[in-house]
């Protein structure tokens, strides 16, 4: 059994990864919408608005109870396990990414060019991959 | 990994689905409320059909892999946390299923003002804002938040 005292970084934590997942899932399935659509500005907006309102709040939540919940089970950096490593990889990298797909997706809202929105459905994509081989890893514990 | 292990990355990973899916189908329904064009509506309530799939996917797979977790790990019959979350996950799916009869209703009427000149009346704003309409589909989100409250504090336990 866990401490009763990680159980709240441990739910911000998967509250945030969850969240996260459903904010690129819908801009995921917004974008590949889009590219379908002959009037895609709501969906344009739909891809940028779920990533920056929902995503980036969701984001902070997962990576805040990440590090709140690692200070608490007393990992120091030295001999971690394999999954602490791959979460934390997947979070840092994955705010790169999170970021620069915000800001195509910001640049496809404004000018609707087709190729970023080809960009953002490729990123977006990617983003679901990292964010699912994360919670694999840390829910398996591999390693 | 031991067969508890590869039961609870499996549980967790349909808990993923449920909640992503979930949050897509929020996300845009909101998106929709707030749409100008009737046209702009129905795109985005469309669109809450393709977060379906993963909601199934999570509804289905957190129930099997749940109650084949609760007996390979030996939890007694008497664990309460584990009941309370079969109730929420019941109510959760009776609730979305209600929500989203309101969506398709929307969805429908906003495709055909769409077809009929595009223009938002007060009676499809007032449909897809309706907040009895829609109150199901929050209640289903905050019973599914419940069940993670649950699954992680796993009082009595």
């Amino acid at each position: 059994m866990r401490p009763s005292g990680w159980d709240f970084p441990l739910f911000l934590h998967v509250f945030g990864a969850m969240t996260l997942f459903g904010a690129a899932l819908t801009a995921f399935l917004a974008a590949v919408a889009a590219w379908r659509s002959t009037d895609s500005a709501a969906l344009r907006r739909a891809v940028f608005l779920s990533l920056l309102v929902v995503g980036v709040p969701a984001y902070v939540a997962m990576r805040g109870g990440a590090q709140w919940i690692y200070s608490k089970e007393g990992f120091t950096g030295n001999d971690d396990p394999s999954w602490i490593g791959i979460g934390f990889g997947a979070a840092d990298g994955g705010l790169v990414l999170l970021l620069v797909t915000i800001g195509v997706a910001y640049w496809w809202r404004r000018s609707a060019r087709p190729l970023a929105g080809r960009i953002v459905t490729g990123l977006s994509a990617v983003y679901l991959l990292v964010l699912a081989i994360a919670w694999l890893a840390m829910s398996g514990k591999w390693g | 990994m031991s067969t508890a292990d590869w039961l609870l990355m499996l549980h967790i990973s349909a808990a993923f689905f449920l909640v992503g899916g979930s949050v897509a189908a929020g996300v845009l329904n909101v998106l929709a409320i707030r749409a100008d064009r009737p046209s702009e509506a129905a795109q985005l309530l469309g669109l809450v059909r393709r977060s379906l799939p993963f909601i199934f996917v999570g509804v289905g797979g957190t129930l099997v892999f749940g109650i084949w977790l609760w007996h390979e790990k030996g939890y007694g019959i008497d664990s309460w946390w584990i009941w309370g979350s079969l109730v929420l996950w019941v109510a959760a799916n009776a609730l979305g299923g209600i929500g989203g009869r309101h969506q398709e209703k929307g969805r429908e009427e906003a495709e055909k003002l769409a077809a009929a000149g595009d223009t938002m009346t007060t009676e499809l704003r007032a449909l897809v804002r309706d907040p009895r309409g829609n109150a199901p589909s929050y209640l289903a989100g905050l019973a599914t938040i419940g069940i993670l409250v649950l699954m992680i504090w796993k009082p009595g336990a």
